[in-house]
C-alpha cells in the first residue's frame, strides 16, 4: 500500500516541487550548456577586449592628415614603418623592456623571503604585521605612492636632509632611470608576494624537515625542495610583475623627470599630444605583441604546466 | 553649496527685477543678434573646460561668476586637461552625440586642430568681437572658429639666488655647467623651439623648413640633463629647490612668486615665444545651449570681464584700454606696444599645427636618447 503524500515531511515536498520547477525551466538535456553559461561573463569581457583590439588595429592602419586632423580612408602600413624605424620608439621600447626585466628579477628576489617568512613564521603577531604591511600599499594609489617618493627622495627630502647631517651635499636621487625602477619595484612587491605566498603555503613543511633529517643543509633544501615546488608561484608572480611593469605609465612619468619614458608614455603622447591616434594605436598593438611574446616565451621555457593548472593535487 | 547660494540669489533677483530688467542692467554686453524670436531657454548650467589653480580662479572671478550673476546660468568648470578633452569632443561630434562641454578654454594651437577638423562652431556673430584687437582673430583660419582671448609669453624664469651677478640675458645660460640637472623645459618642448632656433644661430625665417639650429641647441641643452614637465611641475621644482632656470609661461612664474617662491623672469635677447589661448564652442550642442555657450564667450570678450580675468593671469587681453596689473607695468612679458612685440617671437598657429607632430618627435628623440 502506498503511503499518503502527507506522510512525507513538508521539507521533502518543498524540495520535490523545486526540483520539478527546475526540471521544467532547465531540462536535463541542457546540462551540457552549464559550463558555457559559467564562462559567459568571461567570454563577454574577452569579446569586448577583442572588439577593442580590432578597432585599434583598424586605426593603426590609418594615418593622420594634418590639414583636416582626420584619419585617412585608405589603409597603409606607414605607422608601423615609423614605429619600427624611428630611433625614439626603439629607445623607449628597449628602456621599457630592460626596465621591466630588471624590476621583475629584483621584485622576485625581494618577494620570496617576505612570502616565505609570512607563510612559515610561527608568530601570529609577525604574520599579521607582514600581512598589514603587504596590504597597506593597496589602499594607496600608485600616483600617491610616486609622489611620496618625490617628497622622500627630493633635493630637500628626508634622505638628502639626513645626508646633510653627515656633511654630504644633496644628491639627485630622482628623475632618472634608477628612480623609475626603484618606484616600480616598490609598487610591484605586494603583487609578487601575493602571487608567491599560495605556492609556498602548498609546500608541506614536513618535506623541508625530511630533507633536513636526511642531511641537507638549508641551502640544499632551498635549492632542491623549496624553489622547485615554489616555481608555479614564482612564474605567476614574474608574469604579473613583468607585464605590469612593461605597461606602466605613472612611475616613468612622475619619477622619470620626463626623460625616462616607457612605451605607455609614448602611446599617451601620440593620442593626446600630437592627436595621432593611428600611431598611438600602432604602438599600443606593438606593446600588446611584446607582452604576449614575453609571456609566451616564459611558458615555452618553463612548460605549459608552469602555473600547475594541469596538475591534480593529491 | 555654491550652486545653492547662486540659485537662491538669482531666484530672488528674478522675483525682484524680472527678466526684462536684467537685460536693461547688463545684457548689452551679452546679447547676440536675434536669431531667435524669443530668448532660448536657459540651461541650468554650462560646462566650461579650464586649467586648474590660478587659471580657473581667474576665469571664475572675471568671467564665470559675473556671467552667472547676469544670466542665472551656473558655470561648472571641467578641469580635464586640454589634450585629453580633445579626443572626447572629436569622438562625440563624429558620433553625433552631445559633446561633454559647452565651452573649451584651449591653446590656440590645439583649438586650431579642432577647427581644421570642423568640430568648432563659428563665432563670427559675437557682438563683442567688434571691440577687439587683431589678436582675437585666429591666423590662417576663415572666420572665427576660435576666439583668441589673450596672449602669453614663454619666459626664462630663474631663481635670483642662482644669479648673484644679475639676471640672465640669454637662453645660452642654459648651457652653463653650473646648471647641469637644474633646468626645466616643457615635456613636449613647447615654447622653446623658436628661441632655440635663434640661440642656436639660425633664423626665424627658416621656420619650419630648416630648424637644424634649434635641434643642435636643444641637443646641447640635453647634455645638461634638463627636467621635463608640465606647469604644476615647474612650481613644485622651483619650490623644492630642484631647478634654477626654466622656460615657462610668465603666469606660472608670477603665481609662484605670489606664493612666496624666490623666482623672477626675463625675456632674453634672442626673444621669447608669444602665443595665444582662446575659447571655442563644440558642434553638436542643443540649440539653446549653443546660444548660451556663445553668450559666455561673448561675455568673456567684454572689457570688464577681460580686466578681472587677465589681471588674475597677468596677461595682455584682446580688448583695447585694459590696465596692466601694477606689478607687470613695463614688463616685457606683458607686451602692450609694438616695441614690446618686436622682442617676441610669433609663429602662426597654422604653421605650428602642421609641423607640431614632427617637432614633437624630434624634441622627444633628443630628450629620450
Amino acid at each position: 500500500m502506498r503511503a499518503a503524500r502527507t506522510a512525507y515531511p513538508l521539507t521533502w515536498r518543498i524540495m520535490d516541487a523545486l526540483e520539478a520547477f527546475a526540471a521544467a525551466v532547465w531540462p536535463a538535456r541542457f546540462d551540457r550548456a552549464i559550463p558555457w553559461l559559467m564562462l559567459a561573463p568571461a567570454l563577454l569581457l574577452v569579446g569586448l577586449l577583442v572588439l577593442g583590439l580590432i578597432q585599434i588595429a583598424d586605426t593603426s592602419l590609418r594615418t593622420l592628415d594634418t590639414s583636416t586632423f582626420l584619419m585617412s580612408e585608405e589603409y597603409t602600413l606607414a605607422n608601423y614603418n615609423r614605429a619600427l624605424t624611428e630611433s625614439l620608439f626603439a629607445t623607449v621600447a628597449m628602456r621599457s623592456l630592460v626596465g621591466s626585466l630588471i624590476v621583475t628579477v629584483i621584485t622576485l628576489i625581494l618577494a620570496f623571503p617576505y612570502a616565505y617568512m609570512m607563510v612559515r613564521t610561527s608568530s601570529a603577531i609577525l604574520r599579521k604585521l607582514l600581512l598589514i604591511a603587504l596590504f597597506l600599499p593597496f589602499f594607496i594609489g600608485q600616483v600617491v605612492r610616486a609622489y611620496g617618493w618625490l617628497i622622500i627622495l627630493g633635493n630637500q627630502g628626508i634622505v638628502n636632509e639626513a645626508f646633510g647631517l653627515i656633511g654630504i651635499e644633496p644628491l639627485r636621487l630622482l628623475y632618472n632611470y634608477p628612480a623609475v625602477l626603484f618606484g616600480l619595484v616598490q609598487y610591484m612587491l605586494p603583487f609578487a608576494v601575493l602571487m608567491a605566498a599560495p605556492a609556498l603555503t602548498a609546500i608541506s613543511e614536513e618535506l623541508e624537515l625530511a630533507a633536513g633529517s636526511l642531511g641537507a643543509d638549508w641551502v640544499r633544501t632551498f635549492a632542491y625542495i623549496v624553489l622547485p615546488l615554489a616555481r608555479p608561484g614564482l612564474i605567476g608572480a614574474g608574469i604579473v610583475v613583468l607585464t605590469l611593469s612593461l605597461t606602466d605609465f605613472a612611475m616613468p612619468a612622475i619619477l622619470g623627470g620626463g626623460s625616462q619614458d616607457f612605451i605607455a608614455n609614448a602611446i599617451y603622447d601620440q593620442f593626446f599630444r600630437t592627436s595621432d591616434q593611428g600611431l598611438g594605436s600602432t604602438l599600443a598593438l606593438l606593446l600588446v605583441a611584446i607582452g604576449s611574446l614575453l609571456v609566451g616565451l616564459l611558458f615555452t621555457l618553463f612548460g605549459a604546466g608552469t602555473l600547475a593548472m594541469n596538475k591534480v593535487r593529491r | 553649496m555654491t550652486d545653492k547660494l547662486l540659485t537662491a540669489r538669482l531666484t530672488r533677483r528674478r522675483v525682484l527685477q524680472g527678466a526684462s530688467a536684467l537685460g536693461a542692467v547688463g545684457f548689452s554686453s551679452l546679447s547676440l543678434p536675434r536669431a531667435f524670436a524669443q530668448e532660448p531657454a536657459k540651461p541650468r548650467e554650462l560646462i566650461v573646460r579650464a586649467w586648474g589653480g590660478s587659471w580657473v580662479d581667474s576665469l571664475k572671478a572675471g568671467v564665470s561668476d559675473p556671467f552667472t550673476a547676469e544670466t542665472g546660468i551656473a558655470i561648472r568648470h571641467d578641469l580635464t586637461e586640454d589634450n585629453e578633452i580633445q579626443p572626447k569632443i572629436w569622438a562625440a561630434v563624429a558620433q553625433g552625440r552631445t559633446p561633454p562641454i559647452h565651452v573649451n578654454w584651449d591653446t590656440t594651437v590645439n583649438a586650431t586642430k579642432s577647427a581644421l577638423r570642423s568640430v568648432t562652431e563659428d563665432l563670427s556673430d559675437l557682438p563683442n568681437l567688434q571691440n577687439t584687437t587683431e589678436l582675437a582673430k585666429p591666423v590662417g583660419l576663415d572666420g572665427y572658429p576660435i576666439v583668441n582671448t589673450y596672449g602669453y609669453v614663454y619666459v626664462l624664469a630663474y631663481r635670483p639666488g642662482a644669479f648673484p651677478d644679475g639676471p640672465p640675458t640669454s637662453w645660452k645660460v642654459l648651457l652653463e655647467p653650473r646648471f647641469k640637472g637644474r633646468i626645466a623645459l616643457y615635456n613636449d618642448g613647447i615654447g622653446f623651439h623658436f628661441p632655440a632656433q635663434v640661440a642656436g644661430g639660425g633664423k626665424l625665417e627658416d621656420i619650419p623648413d630648416n630648424m637644424q639650429a634649434a635641434w643642435d641647441f636643444i641637443a646641447e641643452v640635453k647634455k645638461q640633463q634638463p627636467l621635463l614637465g608640465e606647469d604644476p611641475d615647474f612650481t613644485t621644482w622651483f619650490q623644492k629647490g630642484e631647478i634654477d632656470v626654466a622656460c615657462t609661461i610668465s603666469t606660472n612664474a608670477r603665481e609662484a612668486q605670489k606664493n612666496g617662491i624666490d623666482i623672477a623672469w626675463v625675456v632674453p635677447e634672442e626673444g621669447a615665444k608669444f602665443d595665444t589661448d582662446g575659447l571655442w564652442v563644440p558642434k553638436g550642442l542643443p540649440e539653446n545651449e549653443l546660444y548660451w555657450a556663445k553668450q559666455y564667450v561673448n561675455f568673456a570678450l567684454s572689457k570688464e570681464a577681460q580686466q578681472v580675468w587677465l589681471d588674475g593671469l597677468g596677461l595682455p587681453g584682446v580688448v583695447p584700454g585694459l590696465e596692466p596689473p601694477a606689478d607687470l607695468a613695463d614688463d616685457p612679458a606683458y607686451p602692450t606696444t609694438g616695441e614690446d612685440f618686436n622682442k617676441l617671437i610669433r609663429i602662426s598657429s597654422k604653421v605650428q599645427v602642421e609641423n607640431e607632430s614632427d617637432w614633437f618627435a624630434k624634441f622627444k628623440a633628443i630628450m629620450q636618447g
